[in-house]
């Protein structure tokens, strides 16, 4: 078979279907890939319209421009949409087009989990225009601090807006995290290991693990705002025992970690783009990974700096002033080491490197005045003042935009296999970083002077009239600088001549497949003995479209993919990939109604939607897996692999376990919320504790018995090839008296009373809704079994939901145990 | 998934410390601590002793990938890792400095 044979065979097994009706059902990433992208930049064109709006209003003083209430609404979702809806799914977007590319694989991890995650996005997203447009946008600032956003500042819809539609996007964020952890870790080319990862994939690792646990703590909070604003649950609310600051708590718990979430993916366009603008390598690969591991985990434990100003007691403020100083160390090696990678090299000044050194000036001040707001006496001053604006815009578009500004040049020719021509893209650089510093280094100076943020308008006498004006000249003047890249990206795409294979000379795999790459990213699987395979063996490319690689034999028609081991990189097994279907848009488009329902307040379409997104979750999973054992298969160079449904950790495995781990910081959020407001909210002790009585304790403690022991039967007959029933019914017996012993917490106590009762409410809540997705995983089980799904081999989808099982039962006697502990211990 | 666990537990074991110190001086300077029938100097105690605690969790974990029977069979790994532990005792030492340097609850 020669290439072009090939290529038609395999295009024909990956592709999605023609026209547009093909981009409803596709799960192909750079189908996917490219819609996040355009979507996302669709965005950053509204935020960008609102910025101007913003700085159109400050540029003179009392400015009739736009009243308050218009104003408010203007700069909190001038924030909302920079951060959630552009900045988190443009690095998204990059990522699933290109991560499985240089990992020298044909796609991500769960194809379908990645349009599912598109389509949540996309409606959540076109929620928050509405109200835009609609005139009724959230309007407390992109932090939302109740009381403010409460029901006391903001009766109306507005803020349902935002922590519906934001949760809602959010589910994009999760679930493309679990399929970058999962492809990183176990589908890369055979032979690279860990450490021959592209350092891309090294820094997407940490960011995907720091969304699955930075996250939660958000979606958490957005749900107790939300339960409170709709049916009275007093969380915040201090004469209810309530506490607002543990909204702040909660809500920095996920902002600062995603300052890094959204710095560390362009951080990781830097030091890919780096070296090959400098014509070498890069220089201190394990200390860069170590720097960005550090930088991901102590980014967690600085959240309070944002909270100087709540009446914390000294040490506690000393705790994270001392952390927020240190976390300049790791960010320091990452910049040392990208200053001697350009040392050794020969660097040469294509429009991405002019980008990157746009990035260093600007990020290294954004830094420089961070350190300072680290330190509190300083940030008691600047707190809330055009300082922190200028800062945090310092470190947001001098850290995230101007390094993808950087990426997008860079991977252009690989995105439209063209030869950029029209050179419009250096003015545009000029003008955006001339007016860029000529907006932000002045408002540095106006926060000084005592410029709080978030005023709607300037007194004349203030003495910050002319740094306003200035600054919105500058902003205007970025302005058309953007919409310059716009027009030079379209004009290059449309009319350019094709260009050659890897214009730069790069060293990593994306670069080894035709560009624009094909459907199916690389007809066969290279054996990788570096990090750089391009640079060993230039002809690299022509022996993966020969099909000389490993999985280069299409005739199956399926959709073949290899996972590895995760240290080694050696193949492990041979997956399956699904293909084509409606269902990810369809299981979005359900999953809006709980959220729709919550806002305009119709609450019978929310557990009709949940009854919904189960049975498409059911139907989905369904068509997995074999009824048959089919051994050892050939996947080319004499290599035969078992089919993915065939070893006892298969790929979903490890994306339930990444999944878990969220829901984990979820509920641990959610302990901590209790323990919170237990130590310090101003009402507490509540009237009475709740008392357990015997039932609940009892019920509790038989079921998590038998739902652990249950499962563990059935795996057992499994095993032996033997029916599973006894185990999975002792199981089901088992989670059924599990929710029932929640339910006795729920009869004890009023939702609206206190906070501790809301509290309770939460947690016996989640308890019930896990050992419900238990329950129905393991109806599923029976039906699979009796369907002969499973045998002693094909004994993975009995451990997933067996992992499922065993969170539900420590959820259950971990939330218990602590709704009935005050009672038991006074 | 053991060289993943060398990589990010003592960093983990970091955040965790970090937090449930942050926890204890929040505990102590609350109502709850003076209910308890404790003073300010017995909160000292607590503090330290914790602190001191996890520096010595930090000392085990960098022993440990020291140790041949536990260390990466990844040169990669056990570079890293050993980087990462020693970043993650300096963490323990500076970011808890406090409990003996300040006023708890002021
Ligand atoms: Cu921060």
């Amino acid at each position: 078979m020669n290439a072009l044979r090939r290529h038609r065979a395999l295009e024909r097994i990956w592709a999605s279907r023609p026209g547009w009706r093909g981009k409803l059902t596709t799960v192909n990433n750079n189908d996917i890939g490219l819609m996040f992208l355009s979507l996302a930049v669709t965005f950053f064109a509204v935020g960008g319209i609102l910025a101007m709006l913003i700085r159109a209003q400050l540029a003179t003083p009392r400015s009739a421009f736009m009243g308050p209430d218009v104003y408010n609404q203007v700069f909190t979702m001038h924030g909302t949409v920079m951060m959630f809806l552009f900045a988190i799914p443009l690095f998204e977007g990059l990522t699933v087009y290109l991560l499985p590319k240089m990992l020298g694989t044909r796609d991500l991890a769960f194809p379908r989990l990645s349009a599912f995650g598109f389509w949540c996005y996309a409606f959540g997203g076109s929620l928050l225009i509405v109200s835009l447009l609609a005139g009724i946008a959230p309007e407390s600032g992109w932090f939302m601090y109740p009381p403010l956003s409460s029901t006391l500042g903001s009766p109306g819809i507005n803020a349902d807006f935002w922590l519906l539609g934001i949760t809602f996007v959010e589910i994009s964020a999760i679930s493309a995290s679990v399929e970058i952890v999962v492809t990183v870790l176990l589908y890369r080319a055979p032979g690279m290991s860990l450490d021959k990862l592209p350092i891309f994939a090294w820094y997407m690792l940490v960011v995907a693990v720091m969304i699955l646990t930075g996250f939660p703590p958000l979606i958490l909070g957005s749900l107790l705002l939300e339960l409170e604003r709709a049916f009275g649950m007093p969380f915040f609310q201090a004469a209810a025992g309530g506490d607002s600051i543990l909204w702040q708590h909660l809500f920095w718990l996920f902002g600062h970690p995603e300052v890094y979430i959204i710095f560390l993916p362009a951080a990781g366009v830097v030091s890919t783009v780096l070296p090959v603008m400098a014509r070498t390598t890069l220089l201190g690969y394990g200390w860069i990974v170590a720097g960005a591991i550090t930088l991901g985990v102590m980014s967690f434990g600085i959240w309070v700096h944002h909270m100087y100003a709540t009446g914390i007691p000294h040490m506690g403020l000393a705790f994270f002033s001392a952390a927020s100083t240190l976390v300049a160390v790791p960010t320091g090696v990452q910049i040392f080491a990208w200053i001697g990678t350009l040392w050794k090299g020969r660097p040469e000044m294509h429009l991405p490197m002019l980008w990157i050194l746009a990035f260093f000036a600007t990020f290294v001040m954004g830094g420089l005045t961070g350190v300072m707001v680290a330190m509190v006496p300083f940030d008691w001053q600047s707190h809330d003042t055009y300082f922190v604006v200028a800062h945090l815009h310092y470190v947001l578009v001098g850290g995230f935009v101007f390094p993808m500004l950087a990426g997008l040049y860079y991977w252009l020719p690989h995105f439209t296999g063209r030869q950029r021509y029209f050179k419009l893209g250096k003015t545009a650089f000029w003008l955006i970083v001339l007016g860029f510093h000529g907006t932000f280094l002045l408002l540095h100076w106006a926060g000084l002077l005592g410029m709080r943020r978030r005023i709607d308008s300037i007194e004349p006498g203030s003495g910050w009239e002319l740094i306003n004006l200035l600054a919105s000249v500058g902003g205007f003047v970025m302005a058309i600088g953007f919409a310059l890249v716009l027009i030079d990206v379209g004009v290059n795409v449309a009319v350019t001549v094709r260009g050659r294979r890897n214009p730069w000379g790069a060293g990593t795999l994306e670069w080894a497949m035709p560009s624009p790459s094909p459907s199916y990213n690389l007809a066969s699987l290279p054996k990788v003995h570096s990090r750089n395979p391009l640079q060993d063996d230039p002809d690299l490319p022509v022996r993966i479209a020969r099909g000389e690689g490993y999985l280069g034999d299409p005739g199956s028609g399926l959709r073949e993919i290899l996972a590895v081991e995760i240290a080694s990189g050696r193949p492990s097994c041979l997956v399956i990939f699904p293909t084509n279907s409606a269902l990810p848009i369809v299981m979005a488009f359900v999953t809006g109604g709980i959220f729709v329902g919550m806002l305009i307040k119709i609450y019978w379409l929310v557990p009709l939607s949940v009854l919904g997104v189960a049975a498409l979750a059911a139907w989905w999973a369904w068509s997995l897996g074999n009824r048959g054992d089919l051994g050892l298969q050939p996947v080319g160079h004499g290599l035969v692999l078992l089919r993915a449904s065939e070893v006892a950790r298969p790929p979903g495995w490890w994306g339930s376990l990444f999944l878990l781990l969220a829901d984990g910081v979820f509920f641990g959020a959610l302990l901590f919320g209790y323990v919170f407001l237990w130590t310090v909210a101003p009402n507490w002790p509540p009237p009475a504790w709740l008392e357990p009585g015997l039932s609940g304790p009892l019920l509790a403690l038989g079921g998590a018995v038998l739902a652990f022991g249950g499962i563990r039967l059935a795996d057992r007959a499994i095993r032996c090839n033997a029916g599973p029933w006894l185990g999975l019914l002792l199981s089901l017996a088992g989670l059924a008296a599990l929710g029932s012993a929640a339910i006795t917490v729920l009869a004890r106590t009023t939702h609206d009373a206190h906070a501790y009762d809301a509290t309770l409410w939460v947690v016996a809540g989640y308890v019930v809704f896990h050992a419900a997705v238990a329950g129905l995983m393991t109806v599923f089980l029976v039906l699979r079994a009796g369907a002969g799904y499973l045998s002693a081999r094909r004994i993975g989808e009995a451990r997933i939901v067996r992992l499922w099982i065993d969170y539900a039962v420590a959820a259950a006697v971990l939330g218990l145990g602590a709704a009935w502990l005050p009672e038991v211990l006074t | 998934m053991t060289d993943i666990l060398r990589l990010s537990l003592p960093l983990t074991a970091w955040l965790a410390a970090f937090s449930a110190v942050y926890g204890l001086q929040g505990l102590v300077c609350s109502d709850r601590w003076a209910e308890a029938g404790l003073d300010l100097t017995a909160g000292r105690i607590a503090l330290t002793t914790a602190w001191a605690a996890a520096v010595a969790l930090q000392l085990v974990f960098l022993v440990v990938l020291h140790s041949p029977r536990f260390t990466s069979r990844s040169a990669f790994v056990h570079g890293v890792s050993r980087t990462l532990a020693v970043a993650a005792l300096v963490a323990t030492l500076w970011t808890l400095l406090p409990v003996v340097t300040t006023s708890a609850c002021l």
